[in-house]
């Protein structure tokens, strides 16, 4: 049989292999088994029900499901009916539904959506982001769709496999379109990387949502491709009990398991010894850490706490990659650990060049190209850097986007003669890439991008603030635990300094209830402190250097200790020029 | 079995202190989101702790903004 070309040619090839599949688990932890050939039957009666909806070969099909099987119902339904599926994630719980509506809106009408299908829970929190965005084929469960015959659709390799979105934002969502041949090209070099063993079948353990990169593409496609096993958890299971990600692991000897860096702190903060009772982690060979920056200080403590239960500090995996390129860019060697260096900070921030340095800032390699990829530094001007210069990170290779759907002049930005600007900012350092930040104005919290845009505008909001003149980036800063969410912004001329504190504290909360997103700090600045391009847009990437470099300053709080020591001074003065008086 | 709402809200509170760590005193007027200051990963565990709690499911609950709805929300729950 030809190798398949297609994820629909990869289902069918899965079918025969009633041994392998997907494993789910309930939010009660019981395990509930969907071997790939009951997938595939399923979804060949799902895309009969698709075409017959009225869903043409290329339409957009969008998916709203929590994890289980009536997301592969309906994901691997359209794309055997030929259809391009847009996973997109569901309504959050409790309050906040206003937010979700905008956004899922902005998403819908970006990839033109023809269909929304949705889980029959979650459907009566959809009816105002379908009202806004007016599918033309509306807002149904599967169920609803009607019968029709099974249907298998013949799919070109070039035609486009899945859409997904690089942050989901209100403003310019951009959805990334992956082709077929991207997609498959991207499974396979991952695959590559754990080939069949003589000692055993890899086989994977995933909390990640299904609307996630890192989940779908890096978990389940795999699993399809091999084809192999893999078990799923409801990253709302994980997010309340992390203990079950690791019992999972151990109870069916996974050897494979990513996830970002947040995931690793939060089960050192919140897991408690007798929820691990018989666990053992030995079988854990490749602990993926990618979609944020890797904090080396989450990976020693996860390493030190897990350890008694057989967790090998070999097999933390930081990896990096970006929606932009499917999934995986660049992965570290496998079975060698976590490799962090240090380097000079002020030759860093200063000259942009990386040196050694012992008492540097620890930066952590995120490894080498994958096979078929390459890497490239350039200076802003477009220029290739030697080893050691920071500059923009440029990435050719196999599983490329095609472009930005829609968006003919966000995709020429993108992608310059099959290069792939990443927006983030590194250096290679014995071949291995180190990132130090970004370009690219996104905010990366707990393994997803945000658009500063929106925590923005809700700061604008705030009475007290100038509108217009909020900065939102978050970075790593040395030492933390993970990425930080920084708000720099400027109080109305009338304010007085005094008020500072307070409007610090309500741009805070207003952040917070918007968005969702907690920021760590907050600085209030006098009017005119942030800095500006020419044509009056502000720089969030220069306001974060200027800010870190410790020359964005809010003017001196008026505290009362710092006011002793301002009316002491004024003795002091008043007594010095007494005296000079008196001499004169 | 039904519960009072003092019940069902003093068993709020305590999911709320347990395990988002909230501090505050819990009233039915104040609303989830602006008010007790959550972020989303803290409203999510809120939302299944106290699922758990109550042994009741609240996915389908689309207009629950303040604690109060919570608590009717949640009666409603274990009536059904």
């Amino acid at each position: 049989m030809a190798e398949p070309r297609t994820l629909g040619a990869l289902l069918a090839r899965a079918a025969g292999f009633p041994d392998t599949g997907l494993r789910l688990l309930d939010r009660f932890e019981r395990e509930h088994w969907l071997p790939w050939p009951a997938i595939h039957e399923r979804a060949r009666a799902a895309a009969g029900r698709i075409r017959g909806a009225g869903v043409a070969a290329g339409e957009r099909v969008a998916l709203v499901y929590p994890t289980g099987e009536g997301f592969f119902d309906a994901f691997f339904g359209s794309l055997l009916a030929g259809a391009v599926p847009v996973p997109l994630y569901p309504p959050v719980r409790l309050g906040r539904l206003a937010e979700y509506s905008a956004r899922t809106a902005a998403m819908l009408e970006a990839v033109g959506t023809r269909l929304v299908l949705a889980d029959p829970g979650v459907r009566r929190l959809l009816g105002e982001a379908v009202e806004r965005a007016r599918p033309a084929l509306g807002c149904r469960t599967l169920d609803e769709l009607g019968d029709g015959a099974s249907f298998e659709a013949a799919v070109d390799e070039r035609a486009l496999a899945l859409i997904q979105f690089s942050s989901g934002t209100t403003v310019e969502p951009k959805p990334v379109a992956l082709s077929q041949r991207a997609v498959l090209a991207q499974t396979r070099i991952l695959n590559g990387l754990w080939p069949p063993r003589a000692d055993g079948v890899d086989s994977g353990v995933s909390w990640l949502p299904l609307y996630h990169d890192m989940g779908l593409i890096g978990c389940v496609l795999p699993a399809l491709e091999r084809p192999g096993t893999l078990t799923l958890i409801p990253p709302e299971l994980f997010v309340t009990r992390p203990a079950v990600w690791l019992r999972t692991i151990s109870r069916h000897r996974a050897t494979l398991s990513p996830a970002p860096n947040f995931a690793y702190s939060l089960c050192v903060d919140k897991i408690r010894d007798e929820e691990l009772a018989g666990v053992d982690l030995s079988c854990w060979r490749v602990a993926l850490n990618g979609a944020e920056p890797v904090a080396p200080r989450v990976l020693r403590a996860f390493c030190a706490r897990f350890a008694r239960w057989g967790f090998r500090a070999e097999a933390l995996t930081p990896v990096y990659g970006l929606s932009e390129a499917t999934l995986a860019v660049t992965f570290s060697e496998l079975g060698r650990g976590f490799a962090s260096r240090r380097f000079d900070r002020e030759r860093l921030a200063a000259a942009a060049e990386a040196r050694e340095h012992p008492d540097g800032i620890e930066l952590v390699s995120v490894g080498r190209p994958l096979p078929g990829f390459s890497l490239e530094i350039r200076d802003p001007e477009g220029r290739a850097l030697s080893a050691g210069r920071v500059g923009r990170v440029q990435v050719r290779g196999p599983s490329l986007m095609d472009g930005y759907l829609g968006r003919p002049e966000a995709t020429a930005e993108a992608l310059r003669d099959g290069w792939l600007d990443t927006g983030d900012l590194g250096f290679l350092h014995g071949g291995e890439l180190f990132l130090t930040g970004r370009a690219k104005d996104v905010l990366i919290l707990r393994g997803r991008c945000h658009a500063p845009s929106e925590v923005e505008h809700a700061v604008d909001a705030v009475d007290g603030v100038r509108t217009g003149c909020t900065v939102a980036v978050s970075h790593l800063p040395e030492g933390a635990a993970g990425e930080e969410l920084l708000l720099l912004l400027e109080a109305r001329r009338e304010l007085a300094a005094a008020d500072y504190p307070a409007l610090g504290a309500a741009a805070a909360r207003a952040v917070r209830s918007a968005t969702g997103l907690a920021p760590d700090r907050v600085a209030v600045l006098a009017p005119g402190s942030l800095p500006r391009t020419s044509s009056g847009k502000l720089r969030r990437q220069e306001a974060l250097r200027r800010w870190l470099a410790g020359e964005l300053r809010p003017p001196a709080p008026v505290t009362p200790i710092r006011l002793a020591g301002a009316v002491a001074r004024s003795a002091l003065a008043m007594a010095r020029s007494r005296r000079a008086r008196g001499r004169g | 079995m039904s519960r009072s709402e003092a019940e069902v809200l003093a068993g709020i509170a305590e999911v709320a202190r347990t395990h988002v760590g909230f501090q505050g005193y819990l009233s039915p007027e104040l609303r989830l989101v602006e008010d007790l200051e959550l972020d989303s990963l803290k409203m999510l565990t809120l939302a299944l702790e106290v699922e758990n709690h109550f042994r009741v499911c609240l996915d389908q609950e689309a207009a629950i903004e303040t604690v109060g709805d919570l608590v009717a929300a949640i009666r409603a729950g274990l009536d059904g």
